[in-house]
């Protein structure tokens, strides 16, 4: 005996065909540009600032 | 040598990381599952791989200054925990992004990405004590204790997805992914730790320096130690 929601998830199913149970996540690239993105983001910003604090003298004269 | 690791070890990096990132998104086929989402793991992976690298050099680095106190490994402490948390930052973000259409959330306290949110607190707490204590024999003792009390989390955060039920998956390996996916994965995962090593070069120079430049200047120091020697009382080589 089917219950009620288990009929409802059946109507729902049947209201969106395609849009069901296909097993596998289909596009996403939005997130997939947005780790590259913000990955080459802190890279960058991370060797800016690598660059504004460098050494102003050659760190060998005092060694 | 200098110029090379300046600029010829950059060019390398960035070409290398460049080809890795084309072969897995254009190259690499989609996964089975996840389909073209799966391409995060390009980046995901590597960053936290050299994460790893990284701060696992911070602990060598800081049990070698335990047994010999050197500027030169303190620095080497410092750079390492500093471009491991920027490394292991990126790979938690891009893990949460990767983490909402793959598990319908960005977050979850599963074991590997708990243990990951400790360790990336642990040395965030050990950058921030270096920059509280002024005197920089008690500060690369102090860290050096710290950055190997936190590095007894790193095998947790590794083998947390085989020791507990984990949402976050089990590593993969060449045998259960498709060989194109592991070529643009090793590609990828060495650009990475090239550039890591450009970091890691750049910001040691850089911490060396201050080192050198606090000994060197008793006005650098506390004003008891000054007082008591300055310069010339460090019994760090």
């Amino acid at each position: 005996m089917m219950t009620l929601s288990t009929q409802l998830l059946g109507l729902l199913a049947a209201a969106a065909p395609g849009q069901v149970g296909s097993g596998r996540i289909v596009g996403g690239w939005g997130y997939v540009w947005a780790c590259y993105a913000i990955t080459v983001a802190m890279l960058v910003l991370y060797a800016v600032s690598l660059w504004v604090r460098r050494p102003k003298a050659p760190t060998d004269a005092k060694e | 040598m200098g110029k090379f690791i300046k600029w010829g070890l950059l060019a390398l990096s960035l070409a290398v990381l460049a080809t890795g990132w084309w072969l897995g998104l254009a190259w690499a086929p989609p996964d089975r599952e996840m389909g073209d989402v799966q391409r995060i793991m390009y980046v995901h992976v590597p960053l936290q791989w050299a994460a790893l690298v990284a701060m696992f050099i911070n602990f060598v680095a800081a049990v070698s200054y335990m047994f010999k106190a050197s500027w030169k490994l303190d620095a080497t402490a410092e750079s390492s925990a500093e471009v491991g948390l920027v490394l292991g930052t990126a790979g938690m973000i891009t893990g949460a992004i990767w983490g909402r259409p793959t598990w319908g959330v960005y977050w979850s306290w599963d074991p590997r990405l708990t243990s990951q949110a400790i360790m990336l607190v642990a040395y965030t707490g050990y950058l921030v004590l270096r920059r509280f204590v002024e005197d920089p024999e008690k500060r690369a003792t102090w860290s050096s204790v710290v950055a190997i009390i936190g590095a007894i989390n790193l095998p947790i955060v590794w083998f947390s997805v085989r020791w507990w039920r984990s949402l976050h998956q089990v590593q993969s390996t060449p045998k259960t992914v498709d060989p194109e996916m592991t070529l643009a994965l090793r590609v990828s995962a060495f650009g990475m730790l090239f550039i890591t090593l450009w970091f890691l070069v750049a910001r040691y120079r850089q911490a060396l320096a201050e080192r050198q430049a606090e000994v060197a200047l008793p006005d650098a120091l506390p004003s008891d130690l000054a007082a008591a020697g300055g310069a010339n009382s460090s019994r760090v080589a």
